[in-house]
């Protein structure tokens, strides 16, 4: 017999890995597939911990691939599946997300960065940007949102599921390993209290009533034998993506208004931008902040008017320019200066960013 | 005290490190207070030093990386090296006096640098197992970064299944921690400098 969920409003205080798997309960997750990897490991256990309490399921697969593919078979059997992983794990899963977009799955992975490449380290980068944006053989059709601590893990973890089933395109969480382990408060919710519908699941395959009779035949495919059909297939769904990017565009800014300097990070580097661009506006110098929340789409339009209003950017990174080669994309024509603090593998302290920032002001 | 307290703590595995670091953040978020605490992590299962990174305070914390600690406490030798960059001119740095041939290790930029007797007091006045408490203790009184009650509190949320069925072990460890925080408070040992 399984309980009922009531997850109760109040302030908790737990891991990053803890945090995605009541976020994952709290959205109706209904069952996870998974293999272990540094640092996601204990969304694995703690979800296979509370999972069969709620009467949800949890399968380990043989590896990433597997993992990625079984969660693709669950949300095929209108099932809200997902998956969690990281470095090489995110490597192999890209071969099922690949499949996932080209069939508009909506499948939830959560991805916390380790170093990279290959085996690394096991506890941090910003090094899966591009991997969780742009990965597989097709054209990036995915949702990314890049969370910056606890209740960003919380609350997107839950978002994911909803803009996944929405959309029809995967989603990622795009979290990392200090987020993965460290502790920090936060507030845990059912979503439908603050006002959130949680959308329901429903089955590609094995519906109800006959096949072009009853409803539309069910024809997924990954197969195509004409340039030009998948052309009209690709085409059909980048339209789609366009439309609803400036939808689902996230976005935090801090003080770029009439700002000299504006400094852009995403994740949990955009904490350490956060503390540096408050020192720094204390000693009266005009800097502000930003951080795209979703790394896919981005937030196009906001980041273009950044770019024509300010005359120094700083782009701060725990990888070698990852998110900023998106970011000059976007920007590309922009008459602003780029900077760039690029620090692939390792985190990054506020005292850094203040004293780089500091260098760029005083260089004219 | 500044806006957060910024602590790293770094020992032999199995000194508690993690553990007082944790008892720490809970203690204070059930004060109500913004915490953050990670864990440092390698490949290695066991063998290498563990490091605890802390941060407590009133304001929602920021990035979970910093380069310098307001209190830096090392409990073994490696782990004064390991640490010792951690210690900048707003530093105190405790380390346990009962460690040898560190003298040359010790950073000589610290505001203050502390040695405490924890393990010399643990040994003779307690055990040797309750040496995190006294650690613990310490670092409670040299910094004030949580009530003792807190610190009590917390212990009994970690710890409670134990002392329910040994309550002898509940006054050891209260007892310990007492004992650490008078050690912190500078009543014994005093500064280098």
């Amino acid at each position: 017999m399984s309980e009922e969920l009531v997850i109760e409003e109040k302030r908790v205080f737990m891991t990053g890995n803890e945090v995605v798997a009541w976020a994952a309960l709290a959205a109706g997750a209904d069952i996870m597939y998974g293999y272990p990897i540094t640092p996601q490991n204990e969304v694995m256990h703690y979800w296979s911990r509370l999972a069969p309490r709620y009467g949800k399921n949890f399968l380990q697969t043989e590896d990433e691939l597997s993992a990625g593919f079984a969660t693709a078979g669950g949300v095929m059997a209108g099932r809200k599946a997902f998956t969690a992983t990281a470095g090489s794990g995110s490597v192999l899963m890209q071969e099922p997300m690949a499949m996932v977009e080209m069939m508009r799955l909506p499948t939830v992975t959560v991805v916390q960065q380790r170093g990279g490449p290959s085996t690394a380290t096991v506890i941090y980068s910003q090094q899966e940007v591009a991997l969780t944006t742009m990965g597989g053989n097709g054209e990036g059709m995915r949702v990314v949102y890049s969370t910056a601590g606890h209740q960003d893990l919380y609350d997107y973890t839950i978002k994911a599921f909803n803009s996944a089933w929405k959309y029809r395109f995967p989603a990622f969480v795009l979290g990392d390993g200090y987020q993965a382990k460290m502790r920090e408060p936060l507030t845990i919710y059912e979503p439908e209290k603050r006002g959130i519908t949680l959308l329901e699941p429903e089955p590609y395959v094995g519906r109800e009533g006959k096949p072009g009779q009853d409803r539309p035949p069910a024809q997924y495919r990954n197969t195509y034998n004409l340039e030009e059909e998948l052309y009209e297939k690709l085409m059909s769904d980048i339209r789609d993506f366009e439309k609803i990017s400036a939808e689902i565009a996230e976005y935090e800014s801090m003080h770029t208004e009439g700002a000299e300097l504006v400094i852009i990070a995403h994740g949990i580097v955009f904490r350490a931008v956060g503390e540096a661009v408050s020192n720094l506006r204390e000693q009266g110098l005009r800097v502000g902040g930003f951080r795209p929340v979703t790394l896919r789409p981005l937030p196009a339009a906001q980041i273009k008017d950044l770019v024509a209003g300010v005359k120094k950017i700083l782009v701060v990174e725990s990888a070698y320019g990852q998110m900023a080669r998106l970011l000059k994309e976007t920007a590309c024509g922009a008459p602003c200066e780029i900077h760039t603090m690029f620090k692939p593998g390792v985190g990054i302290a506020a005292e850094e960013v203040e004293e780089k920032a500091k260098e760029i002001l005083h260089s004219q | 005290m500044p806006e957060t307290t910024r602590m790293v703590l770094a020992g032999e595995g199995g000194q508690g490190v993690q553990a007082i670091a944790e008892i720490l953040a809970e203690a204070a978020n059930e004060e109500g207070r913004q915490a953050l605490y990670i864990p440092s992590f390698g490949v290695e299962q066991r063998g290498g030093v563990s490091v605890a990174f802390l941060q407590i305070g009133d304001h929602a914390i920021g990035s979970p990386k910093f380069l310098r600690g307001d209190v830096v406490a090392a409990l073994s030798d490696r782990a004064v090296r390991r640490i010792a960059p951690y210690a900048g001119p707003e530093t105190t740095f405790i380390y346990d006096s009962a460690m040898e041939g560190v003298a040359d290790d010790l950073p000589r930029n610290a505001a203050r640098v502390m040695p405490v007797p924890a393990m010399e007091v643990a040994k003779k006045e307690f055990q040797p197992r309750v040496y995190n408490m006294v650690i613990m203790g310490a670092l409670i009184g040299a910094t004030g970064i949580i009530p003792l009650d807190r610190a009590k509190t917390a212990l009994e949320k970690k710890l409670g299944y134990k002392f329910e069925k040994r309550p002898q072990l509940r006054e050891l460890n209260f007892r310990a921690l007492e004992r650490g925080m008078e050690l912190g408070r500078g009543g014994m040992g005093g500064g280098l400098n």
